[in-house]
């Protein structure tokens, strides 16, 4: 009782504070004041804020982005996702809020990729400086995210190459059911082929002999022809004419 | 006949006497005002016999009646100032690729040029013309003889406090401007795109520079110290009731035309790369 009485004449005071016109243009002139001057105390270098600040990552995906995921440059880690908020234009993306400490020098032009640590491990944002400095990254700026490499990419993708290689061999098992008997009828042609041209080979042996043994004897003829040339070339050729 | 001539076909000397004639009025409409501004700082020698309770409630009217009073229309000015910026450059910016600078755009459209220009206008307008119009009927009324005759010097009773008063009235309104057009610029660009409040106002403070919280203030301190100056020069010309609405009218057109040339001045010196 005493409390709500004590509250309604501090109200009460307020109330009739602020219907004084000092109030009003002391708050008046006060107020621009005070910014005026914490702009100028900004722009001179102070600031407020702590070791740590703000920036956004603009991603298309969340896939593998949530709250606490944490953020890191070359293996330091930096801070962490405090917030993710989805953006409905001018296309639907998301806004990721990254608390990093000021320790390092990080430029406005860095990209923030979205990786994973190890094969299962969990993701991480890793922030990457441009080759050429510009200005630093500051208080509110936005980050362009990139996705790489997340184990949920690669699973999906592994996925469609099973699936494809599955249908690939459905494929060869229908075309080698369906050529099966086209091969078989082939394999026997070939057999009767080979046996055919063994029977003509087994059937030419005999000739094939007779025909080497005339060759032979042919042979031995010339031989004595030659050599009894050699010895009375004359009389052989003279001989033989008159015995004609 | 021969006047009949003199006025259709004018010879060397008329013509010299058309261009002459409104020369030599601002001449002497620049030395008188001059002097008046002489007189004024002149009689600040005698502000010590003035006590500051005396002048206290006279700044603190006007101050309400400039500032705070004028604070609600400013605000819907502003408002729609920032939106008519926002819209403009959401819709011509991205053609150029440029779309990365909207805060930079508002920074030197709002805050450097029309903020306090606008402020200047609608102060003017409102409070420019009342202090022509009080200043007037008090001469007419006899209060400023009365005034003189009690040894007061009404320069120092009348013009000191609305300075201050106008001083800190415009130098209010500017920052309470730019702070609406800013936020209501930001309001109107959430309908087309998204931007987060932090990304906006940081980005606004990076790019407010010192030259423009320095051009604010100068541009204050110069448009409160104008105003009420002139208005109070042209306050105490008329010689008849019927003559007010004339001094009243020229009070404000003339502070307009100054207050432009000056704004463009302090622009000119502070902006061009040529005079850095």
């Amino acid at each position: 009782m005493m409390l709500r009485f004590e509250t309604h004449k501090i109200i009460g005071g307020i109330r009739q504070g602020l219907g004084r016109v000092e109030y009003r243009v002391g708050l008046f002139v006060i107020i621009p004041a005070v910014v005026m001057v914490f702009l100028i105390l900004v722009k001179l270098g102070y600031t407020l804020a702590s070791s740590t600040m703000d920036v956004y990552v603009k991603v298309n995906s969340i896939t593998s982005l949530k709250k606490g995921t944490p953020v890191q440059i070359k293996g330091y880690r930096l801070g962490r996702v405090v917030d993710i908020r989805p953006v409905f234009k001018p296309a639907l993306h998301f806004l990721a809020t990254l608390r990093i400490s000021r320790d390092i020098e990080l430029y406005e032009d860095c990209a923030a990729v979205i990786t994973n640590q190890n094969v299962i491990g969990d993701p991480v944002v890793e922030l990457r400086n441009p080759e050429t400095k510009g200005f630093f990254l500051r208080e509110g700026d936005v980050i362009e995210g990139i996705e790489s490499g997340s184990i949920e990419d690669i699973t999906a993708k592994v996925n469609i190459l099973l699936t494809e290689a599955a249908a690939i061999m459905t494929v060869y098992r229908e075309v080698s059911q369906e050529s099966r008997q086209d091969i078989r009828r082939l394999v026997t042609g070939l057999a009767d082929s080979v046996a055919n041209v063994n029977a003509i080979i087994q059937n030419s042996q005999k000739d094939i002999l007779d025909i080497i043994g005339s060759m032979r004897r042919t042979s031995q003829t010339l031989d004595e022809v030659s050599a009894e040339i050699k010895k009375h070339p004359m009389k052989f050729l003279f001989q033989g004419k008159g015995e004609k | 006949m021969m006047d009949d001539e003199r006025k259709t076909t004018p010879s060397g000397g008329s013509v010299a006497a058309y261009v002459g004639a409104p020369l030599l009025r601002v001449w002497r409409g620049t030395v008188d005002f001059a002097a008046y501004v002489v007189s004024i700082v002149l009689s600040f020698r005698s502000l010590r016999f003035i006590r500051l309770r005396s002048i206290s409630a006279t700044i603190l009217t006007q101050t309400r009646f400039t500032g705070i009073d004028a604070l609600p229309f400013v605000i819907v000015i502003a408002v729609l100032v920032g939106g008519v910026v926002i819209i403009q450059g959401m819709t011509n910016l991205p053609r150029f690729g440029i779309e990365g600078y909207f805060s930079n755009l508002m920074v030197i459209i709002i805050a450097r040029e029309l903020g306090p220009l606008v402020t200047a206008l609608i102060v003017i307008t409102r409070s420019g013309t009342a202090i022509a119009t009080e200043i007037a009927t008090q001469k007419w009324s006899r209060e400023i003889l009365a005034l003189e005759i009690a040894g007061i010097d009404p320069r120092l009773y009348i013009v000191i406090p609305r300075i201050v008063a106008f001083s800190l009235s415009i130098f209010s309104l500017i920052i309470f401007f730019d702070t609406a057009a800013f936020l209501g610029g930001y309001l109107i660009s959430l309908a087309t795109l998204y931007m987060p409040v932090g990304a906006f106002f940081g980005n606004l403070s990076q790019a407010f520079s010192m030259k423009d919280l320095l051009a604010t203030i100068v541009k204050s301190m110069m448009f409160g110290v104008l105003i009420p100056l002139i208005s109070y020069y042209y306050g105490m010309m008329p010689r008849s009731k019927s003559e007010i609405p004339i001094y009243v009218s020229r009070a404000v057109s003339r502070t307009l035309f100054t207050i432009i040339v000056l704004n463009v001045l302090v622009s000119a010196l502070l902006y061009f790369s040529w005079l850095e």
